[in-house]
């Protein structure tokens, strides 16, 4: 019997040191988390946000730095409910990426492509809005926290209006034109499209982020994407820039160029 | 005095440098003076786009078939601060447009001038002749 | 000497030296203005202090615009001399300008000689709400003109000028997208030239955070972050087109260091026009609120490869009710390009064909 108390005391004292240990997150002044800092996906989810295997890519010239990486997915249960119609012009999609990509043209990555770039992205927080400032085409969005704002009209980033639930910030994004795509696969919505995202700092360095994305008119129901999201660390990190319409620039208007004879 | 207001009088006048203010973009690159166009047509979309919103409309032509023109309008940013929503021009408004075609002959045309069919200024909270506000030119 | 001038003369030495920054000389009586106008920029009074933030930080928080600043020229009219603050009459002038503006804005219907043209129509550009006071946008040097070039400068003036030949204006088609402004491509307009008042897409968003402030521009959707714990620039080797910015606090002044500029991009220029600048640019800014709704904005502007001297531009920006940023996105919908070279490449095509059939 005295074993088994002694058992209990160490298992008492195990179980305080736990909860002494667990992360304290950097709050602000109210006591909501700060999300700000840098932050950046790892995995590749912008080349396909299902799991994929390792392919060839467009260009043999450029050998394995031209070739697509394997990678797992971000999608729960790994499906995407598409309406027959809309699965077939995701397969159209990806037989004429080449063409039809938006990333490839420099256009804005949209909502929640921006937060899979191979880039970071940085996170300023005050309590009356948040912005995302994303390296990628320098897009950017700021996240209203006050009242709820609709959207004017159908732009690139969309138009969020974000609140706390508890620690966890519930971004509501709509007014998205549509015209973005969710991966280099070919992976779509329409403007119609409602998403859902939920940023929680597991602990200082990790920010778990999910979006629910529900869209009648191209999928049979919603569905959710879940990454963690890593803070840059090095002690220089910094946001820089990646203007990228510069080249972009021949293969859009190259064709329109005079030609010299 | 009377000396010194001429003086004044005079810097006022030389107020508006040749400032470009209104130098957005080249527009005569864009679009052609010697070919004015003139018509009516039924918008069928707005495209809410910068750096110009573009109004798609109809146009029927006197053999009778439609042909699609792309007016360029103002940027939604501007337009949206002076009260116009997604809802403002919707689609089967009659409108009357002037301006002048594209230099690629493409059926685009800038809309320098667009009223309701009835002569109402589509853009009121708009002017047709915008003098720069903070010059002192008379 | 006359009433008027000793007014206009003691209004001059009033600002010039609260803009050399030291407390302003005994004021002689000046006629009191009835008249609401946006203040001539001067260093913040100790009258009104900002309120902080949650974290202690002077707020700067809101969405501001210079429309109040449209038209005021960068570079003051020789003929005007070192008066930087318009005189009764000049404000009188704008305020008139200001209301026809408006009057005809409401007008139902189109003016009886209203004609089409190519250029923006007046319905593009919004508003100032007020008369500005200012001659020129740039405060300093005295004369309110840009200093002399250096020889290099002159000869990056002489570049641009050549290859805006292309850009539709004189003439000669443009014979590649190159030929255009990096606002016409919708790439940038640079960090002076995304808050120099033009006529539309004036916004600017502040947004603060404990050690950062945020400047977000509408045009063309820059967001300058700005560090404020004193870490040191990037190296040279990092550069960009708005530049890498450091941020401190001068009592209630937010000023920010802006270096590691690209080199031959854009000029300080309304839109990022004017002479390109080179990698020695340095920026120096200051945001001073000054009262609820007005911030003092002024600008350094130090790059003594391309100017003889530093200048500096200042005027205020202010909150609106109801005038929040839009999206600026630009490139993605930019027809005006396709339109501008296939129009170019046209031009030269019918050019062509005229001059086989001559033969």
């Amino acid at each position: 019997m005295l074993v088994g108390v002694f058992d209990a005391l160490f298992l008492a004292a195990l179980s305080a040191a736990g909860q002494t240990s667990a992360p304290r997150l950097p709050r602000m002044p109210d006591g909501k988390p700060n999300l700000t800092g840098l932050w950046q996906a790892l995995g590749t989810a912008y080349w396909d946000i299902q799991d994929h295997i390792a392919q060839p890519g467009p260009f043999f010239q450029l050998g394995a730095i031209g070739a697509i990486p394997p990678g797992q997915g971000i999608v729960e249960g790994n499906e995407i409910p598409y309406q027959p119609w809309a699965g077939q012009k995701k397969k159209e999609n990806f037989v004429n990426r080449l063409t039809l990509d938006p990333e490839i043209k420099c256009y804005m990555p949209g909502v929640p492509r921006g937060t899979y770039m191979p880039f970071p992205f940085q996170i300023v927080e005050s309590p009356q809005n948040i912005v995302i400032a994303y390296e990628y085409a320098t897009a950017n969005r700021v996240i209203n926290m006050g009242k709820p704002r609709e959207a004017s009209v159908d732009t690139w980033m969309g138009t969020s209006n974000g609140h706390w639930e508890g620690d966890a910030l519930v971004v509501d994004v709509t007014g998205l034109n549509g015209q973005s795509w969710l991966d280099r696969a070919g992976n779509f919505a329409s403007e119609n499209v409602h998403i859902v995202e939920r940023y929680t700092l597991a602990d200082p360095d990790h920010l778990n982020y999910e979006a629910t994305i529900e869209d009648k008119t191209v999928f049979t129901r919603p569905w959710k994407i879940s990454l963690p999201l890593y803070r840059r660390k090095e002690k220089n990190a910094q946001i820089t820039e990646f203007k990228c319409v510069e080249f972009a620039e021949e293969l859009i208007y190259g064709n329109l160029r005079k030609q010299t004879k | 005095m009377r000396r010194k207001l001429a003086t004044v009088i005079a810097g006022v006048c030389l107020f508006l440098a040749a400032v470009p203010v209104w130098a957005h973009h080249a527009f005569d690159a864009e679009f052609d003076a010697k070919k004015p166009v003139k018509f009516r047509g039924t918008v069928t979309k707005m495209e809410w786009i910068n750096p110009h919103a573009w109004i798609h409309i109809d146009v029927k032509g006197d053999d009778g078939k439609v042909v699609n023109w792309m007016i360029e309008a103002a940027a939604p940013n501007a337009l949206l601060r002076r009260g116009w929503t997604k809802t403002s021009l919707l689609a089967g408004t009659e409108i009357l447009v002037e301006g002048f075609q594209a230099k690629n002959g493409t059926n685009r045309a800038n809309g320098s001038l667009i009223t309701f069919a009835d002569g109402k200024k589509l853009f009121v909270g708009s002017s047709g002749d915008g003098a720069p506000p903070n010059s002192t030119e008379k | 000497m006359s009433r008027r001038l000793l007014v206009v003369i003691a209004a001059v030495l009033l600002v010039s030296v609260a803009v050399a920054g030291q407390t302003p000389a005994p004021a002689r009586q000046t006629a009191p203005s009835s008249r609401q106008t946006t203040p001539v920029p001067k260093t913040a009074t100790k009258s009104w202090a900002p309120p902080k933030t949650a974290w202690g930080d002077p707020d700067l928080q809101g969405t501001w615009t210079s429309d109040d600043s449209i038209g005021v020229p960068l570079q003051r009219p020789a003929t005007i001399g070192e008066r930087l603050v318009a005189t009764d009459a000049e404000i009188a002038q704008r305020e008139v300008n200001i209301t026809r503006q408006s009057q005809a804005d409401e007008q139902e219907f189109a003016a009886p000689n209203a004609r089409a043209g190519t250029g923006p129509p007046g319905h593009w550009g919004e508003r100032a709400r007020r008369p500005s006071k200012q001659t020129s946008l740039i405060v300093d040097p005295p004369d309110g003109r840009i200093p002399a070039l250096t020889a290099e400068g002159q000869k990056k003036q002489a570049e641009a000028a050549a290859a805006r030949i292309g850009a539709g204006v004189g003439g000669r088609p443009a014979a590649s997208w190159e030929d255009f402004t990096y606002y016409i491509r919708c790439i940038t307009r640079g960090v002076t030239g995304s808050i120099f008042p033009v006529i539309y897409g004036n916004g600017a968003q502040i947004v603060q955070s404990p050690g950062y402030v945020t400047i977000l521009h509408e045009m063309v959707h820059e967001a300058r972050i700005i560090p404020l714990d004193g870490r040191p620039h990037a190296g040279p080797n990092i550069r960009t087109y708005m530049g890498d910015s450091r941020g401190h606090w001068e009592g209630n002044t937010l000023v920010i260091e802006t270096t590691n500029f690209l080199a031959d991009k854009t000029g300080i220029g309304l839109n990022g026009g004017g002479t390109p600048t080179s990698d020695a640019l340095r920026l120096v800014e200051r945001y001073s609120r000054t009262d609820a709704n007005t911030i003092n904005y002024e600008v350094t502007i130090d790059d003594p490869k391309t100017y003889t001297r530093p200048w500096k531009v200042a005027f205020p920006i202010t909150q609106e009710p109801g005038y929040s940023l839009f999206e600026y996105a630009c490139h993605e919908g930019n027809y005006a390009m396709v339109d501008m070279l296939s129009g170019a490449r046209a031009e030269e095509k019918a050019a062509e064909e005229a001059a086989k059939q001559k033969k």
